[in-house]
């Protein structure tokens, strides 16, 4: 009966999209607000993807794997997993999108807050595809693959070494996620392990979608808002560059993994410094990420984070600037 | 209650659904490169496809009513005050919000490229999306028969002078958008460059010297020009070197209007 049920949801929507107005359709709505609908759907189009993947990771971590099988894998001292689990990355490259649902699926599992968000906010840069375009598209030139590297472990580790001190860890996540963690051992009883992956296919969706559409819709609004001119216009003095590009980082939202080729195009313009600055802030937080990991941390922490990656990133560029 | 209780537990699949449809479709429709660069088609057509499994999967096996694992959130257990009852009751209007304007941004409203309200929030030829220097230079002995408008534009931002354009046709194809230093003679031939999707796109375009265009063509209707260079005749266009169109033939947007 679900499965009808479902199978003439599918029918309905898909029914709808062949039957809606064709091209003339949306000639009501102005230019600006028919493109904020297509930079907005870009975003979710280019972004689903990613997110299924790291809610079918999440699933193979938290179901398929053996009970601590990555646990038992770690050093037992927190400084030293810290620094291996920045590299988890290289072995589950997914995007910034797609690490929100594993890192969820990793602390679910065991690991701790800190060390969860060592690994958010190094995988998307410790990564195998980040890297390689990144050196396909800047080479070995001014440092900025180097600085990319050594800035995306060096502020997730630090990240991870802060947030280690906090007394009470399981204050910097949400009410729901909380409940959503300690809910598993009876979910683990009630189903096998199909049933579970599809209750958790059920709850991650639940949790990430919503964020998702959020996210690109206020994306697309600043799209359409903020004029790219004014940015670009700030970019020449080694200070005023690298705040810049941080602020268009943010609001671009642009995927780590081809943020490295979409910057290149400002490369004329802009100092290293403030490149290096772009490709580092930019896969930790941005409009799109702080939308999704507010699923899962407070407003507080995210507030935190935000400042912290920040001041680090813009420390990174200023160095890059005044010292290479 | 039961509705709200309801949305909360099937919001995520409900809007999974709703995206899942509209990247297939506009997979087989060959639309999605309105969105997305053509390197991520078969990754996302995979992904919608492993998604839509999982959410057939979750109609089938998860029963309909609030949580399945017998666990409801904060009111799920009976107690909820009224403070949270409130928040709950704007989460469900927000979840029904969300899945509204899904529906209506992803499967009603038509697909559509950017226009030229993108092209004057981001500063047209302003990056050097184009080609670097040393492409540039390379393309100066190259046979200029095969240019594309990336091409030329390179050609144009390097600075060649109008001696090595004289005798040189070029045939582009774009989208009308106006010339701001000059509106009323000169407008662009212009694309959007694409690196990942469509919210990193770059506008550029070839000026083309044209007095009175408005009255042949709408802005950002798509044309085909053919026509050689020369020193731009506008007294105020900030554009040294214009096309001097032989002809301009209005044609429909292609199938890939962006480029990569």
């Amino acid at each position: 009966m679900g499965l009808l049920i479902g199978l003439a949801f599918f029918a309905v929507l898909l029914a709808l999209r062949i039957l809606a107005p064709a091209a003339e359709g949306s000639s009501w709505l102005g230019d600006a607000a028919r493109d904020f609908v297509s930079l907005s759907i870009s975003v979710v189009i280019e972004s689903l993807p990613f997110v299924f993947l790291g809610i079918v990771l999440s699933i193979g971590v938290q179901i398929w794997l053996p009970e601590g099988f990555l646990i038992r894998r770690l050093p037992a001292s927190p400084a030293l997993r810290r620094p291996i689990l920045s590299l988890l990355g290289m072995l589950l490259p997914v995007c910034e999108c797609g690490n929100v649902p594993l890192a969820r699926g990793l602390i679910v599992r065991g690991l701790t807050v800190s060390e969860s968000m060592t690994f958010l906010f190094a995988a998307p840069i410790l990564n195998p595809i980040t890297i390689i375009t990144t050196q396909q598209a800047f080479g070995w030139d001014n440092g900025i693959l180097i600085s990319r590297i050594a800035g995306g472990f060096l502020i997730a580790n630090l990240i991870g070494w802060i947030y280690s001190r906090h007394p009470r860890p399981e204050a910097l996540l949400t009410p729901r996620f909380q409940e959503e963690c300690s809910l598993e051992d009876h979910a683990a009883q009630a189903a096998g392990r199909v049933g579970r992956s599809v209750q958790l296919f059920v709850r991650e969706t639940g949790a990430m979608m919503p964020a998702l559409f959020i996210g690109a819709g206020i994306a697309g609004l600043i799209q359409v808002g903020v004029p790219r001119g004014v940015l670009v216009s700030l970019g020449t003095s080694p200070v005023w560059s690298v705040a810049t590009l941080m602020v268009l980082a943010f609001v671009v939202a642009v995927c780590s993994n081809v943020d490295a080729f979409f910057i290149l195009s400002f490369g004329a313009t802009f100092m290293p410094g403030s490149i290096v600055a772009f490709l580092v802030f930019g896969p930790m937080i941005d409009v799109k990420m702080l939308a999704l990991l507010r699923t899962t941390f407070t407003a507080k922490t995210l507030v935190q984070l935000t400042v912290v990656v920040a001041l680090c990133s813009a420390a990174l560029g200023l160095a890059v600037n005044y010292v290479l | 209650m039961f509705y709200r209780r309801l949305l909360d537990r099937w919001i995520g699949v409900v809007l999974s659904t709703i995206g899942i449809v509209a990247t297939l479709w506009l997979g087989f429709t060959g639309q999605l490169a309105l969105y997305i660069h053509p390197r991520y088609f078969v990754f996302t057509i995979v992904m919608a496809v492993i998604a839509g499994v999982l959410a057939l999967s979750a109609f089938a096996l998860v029963p309909a009513g609030p949580r399945a694992d017998g666990h409801g959130h904060a009111d799920g257990h009976g107690h909820a005050d009224a403070g949270s009852r409130h928040w709950r009751g704007l989460g469900a209007a927000g979840s029904t919000l969300i899945a509204a304007a899904a529906v209506v941004g992803l499967l009603v409203l038509p697909p559509s490229t950017l226009s030229t309200a993108t092209v004057t929030q981001r500063d047209l030829n302003g990056s050097a999306s184009t080609l670097s220097r040393s492409d540039a230079v390379d393309l100066m002995g190259a046979d200029y028969t095969t240019f594309t408008m990336k091409d030329w534009i390179s050609l144009l931002r390097q600075g060649v002078g109008e001696e090595f354009l004289t005798g040189k046709t070029a045939t582009v194809t774009g989208f009308v958008t106006p010339d701001k230093s000059d509106p009323e003679n000169v407008f662009f031939a212009a694309r959007f460059v694409v690196t990942c999707c469509a919210v990193d796109a770059q506008p550029i375009g070839l000026p083309v010297y044209s007095p009175g265009w408005q009255d042949r063509f709408e802005t950002d209707s798509w044309v085909t020009v053919s026509g050689g260079f020369r020193t731009n005749p506008s007294q105020i266009s900030k554009e040294a070197l214009v096309m001097v169109p032989d002809s301009i033939a209005p044609v429909p947007e292609p199938d890939s209007p962006y480029v990569y």
